[in-house]
């Protein structure tokens, strides 16, 4: 899944080390969330909506794929 | 922390008095019992005083202690962890059960063949009641 999170953190001057300590999970975790290599849980993905104060719909872009 | 401790140091003083029973007692007892004694004891020692440094550097440094439980806690990680450990317990599966075919073939004793098929039908059991049990969970 597509994501903004690179985008919302940069323009927030925040390290990936920093987000990720703010929100208590792995630097790891930040760049594969990044990458689009990982889909977080509903929590995280609140943790971050909450975190950037926009709704997650604007930090995760959900494309249905063509049947 | 203090339970952590305490455990830890009863962990090295048990294992330590097994290890010494074995030896104290080795002339008494049979090989095997002072061998699992032995073995036993050395492992429970080793694993209380490794856990016990490790206790004492989180202590030392709290910023890494916080650092480690984040990385143990981390969604991500528990997941990978959980992937891989299920993932390697389907290989070891048809390992085994290969080992079951081999060991035919090699004409190994019957109890061989009957140990790898238990081993492969306890698993598939243990897999079929933690489906059922997870699917009435979620």
């Amino acid at each position: 899944m597509k994501n903004r999170l690179e985008e919302l953190r940069k323009a927030r001057g925040l390290r990936q080390e920093e987000l990720a300590e703010a929100l208590e999970v792995s630097r790891q975790t930040i760049g594969s969330l990044e990458n689009g290599r990982y889909n977080p849980s509903i929590l995280l993905a609140f943790k971050l909506s909450r975190y950037f104060g926009v709704p997650i719909e604007e930090i995760f872009i959900y494309e249905e794929e063509p049947s | 922390m203090k339970g952590k401790k305490t455990l830890y140091i009863a962990l090295i003083v048990i294992g330590l008095c097994f290890a010494a029973a074995s030896l104290i007692l080795w002339e008494a007892i049979p090989n095997s019992l002072g061998g699992v004694l032995m073995g036993s004891g050395s492992g429970m020692a080793a694993i209380g005083l490794t856990q016990l440094l490790m206790l004492c550097l989180d202590t030392k440094d709290p910023a890494q202690a916080r650092r480690k439980e984040i990385e143990v806690h981390d969604e991500r990680n528990v997941a990978i962890r959980r992937r891989a450990k299920a993932l390697s317990g389907d290989v070891l599966q048809w390992a085994v059960i290969a080992a079951a075919w081999v060991s035919i073939g090699f004409d190994a004793p019957l109890w061989v063949t009957l140990v790898a098929i238990a081993a492969f039908v306890s698993k598939s059991l243990l897999e079929v009641y933690l489906v059922v049990r997870y699917q009435r969970e979620m």
